[in-house]
């Protein structure tokens, strides 16, 4: 089963050949990155890394395993880019790639983008004063139901949290479910910085709402085991 | 305006990925004006998913198999993008939190959550594919 991945475009070339070559182009973005950094394709850069295969590093690679090096500081390591000593980048990859993939979309005159990759958002209105794009907060305890709206012309929204998947995020600190949140949002400018911190926050169980305070971002919204929310 | 979508599941680690494409309006009343489809017909069978609720209203996913591949796939039934029944303030940006509403019933564009989205058209997509033993 894949993660799926949406796409909304209005404006000037919202149904015509040049949105699909820009759809097209994102999605390449995303399978690209899926190649190189699948843990589940044995073929895959980080799966060689895993087996200590003697590979080039690709640039990209880099940029990621940067990325989530940076987080384990900046979280106390509460975010990890390992799991039981093997390499598992996943943390990054997703929003990391999704904000890749926009790049073909941004590249579309006088054309409105939003972009969903399994959950992680990133959109652009060229308009300042048209409708922002509406980005509906699911409720972790039921996600047929949502709990906020973020209205948001351009920027990042991601989630993370427990919901469906089980408890997929560890706080490596102690390698246990966090406690704490229910589900953690992050708004900013770039979707690679909000899904990684929401991980993060998110992994960081108590802590994680004073935490995201000291992030700089838009905004964050959280959602707490026992129910209540709060916007930070 | 017109918003045009495109849904397409990224199958990790396999070719596959299937493209659904539609659009309609998001603002008005009526039935959606365009049904398109990714990939050209190509004759052959069809398979039929259930009708599965999304965040937009109901969805169903029509398959068509030539040689036990997928040589098209349609949207028989969509979202009329108009099932607003209740009024969220545009203006309270960044994050307006309102009492939790069902999210077949929200007018949002795209849902931001630890879950997929999307699900329902992956439960359609899911069960057409099952019916055509392809998954």
């Amino acid at each position: 089963m894949g993660m799926p991945i949406s796409l909304a475009l209005r404006g000037r070339h919202a149904g015509d050949a040049h949105g699909d070559a820009a759809w097209a182009a994102a999605l390449e973005v995303l399978r690209a990155a899926d190649r190189t950094f699948s843990t589940y394709r044995a073929d895959s850069v980080i799966s060689r890394m895993n087996r200590g295969v003697p590979v080039d590093t690709p640039p990209e690679v880099a940029d990621v395993l940067a990325i989530g090096a940076a987080a384990e500081r900046s979280s106390g390591g509460a975010f990890a880019l390992r799991r039981d000593g093997v390499l598992d980048p996943s943390g990054v990859v997703k929003g990391w790639a999704a904000e890749r993939a926009a790049v073909a979309l941004a590249a579309l005159p006088d054309t409105d983008f939003c972009l969903s990759a399994g959950g992680d958002i990133t959109c652009r209105t060229g308009d300042p004063a048209a409708a922002p794009w509406r980005i509906g907060i699911e409720d972790p305890r039921d996600p047929t139901r949502i709990v906020a709206v973020v209205p948001i012309r351009t920027g990042a929204v991601a989630t993370s949290g427990t919901a469906h998947r089980g408890a997929h995020i560890v706080d490596a600190r102690t390698g246990r479910a966090p406690g704490g949140l229910a589900s953690v949002t992050v708004v900013g400018r770039s979707l690679t910085a909000v899904d990684v911190d929401a991980t993060a926050a998110f992994a960081l169980g108590a802590d994680g709402e004073r935490w995201l305070t000291t992030r700089g971002h838009r905004a964050a919204f959280v959602v707490r085991t026992d129910g209540t929310t709060g916007t930070l | 305006m017109v918003t045009v979508r495109r849904i397409s599941l990224w199958f990790l680690s396999t070719v596959a990925v299937v493209t659904l494409l539609f659009g309609y309006h998001t603002s008005t009343s009526g039935p959606a004006p365009v049904v398109t489809q990714a990939v050209a017909p190509a004759g052959g069978s069809t398979v039929t998913g259930a009708v599965a609720q999304t965040r937009w209203g109901p969805v169903q996913v029509r398959l068509t198999l030539a040689d036990g591949k997928i040589s098209a796939v349609d949207v028989v039934q969509y979202p009329d993008g108009n099932n607003r029944d209740r009024e969220i303030n545009d203006d309270a940006l960044p994050v307006l939190v309102q009492e939790t509403i069902s999210a077949q019933s929200a007018d949002v564009d795209m849902v931001s959550g630890a879950t997929v989205t999307s699900t329902g058209y992956v439960q359609s997509l899911q069960s057409a594919l099952d019916q055509a033993g392809l998954s």
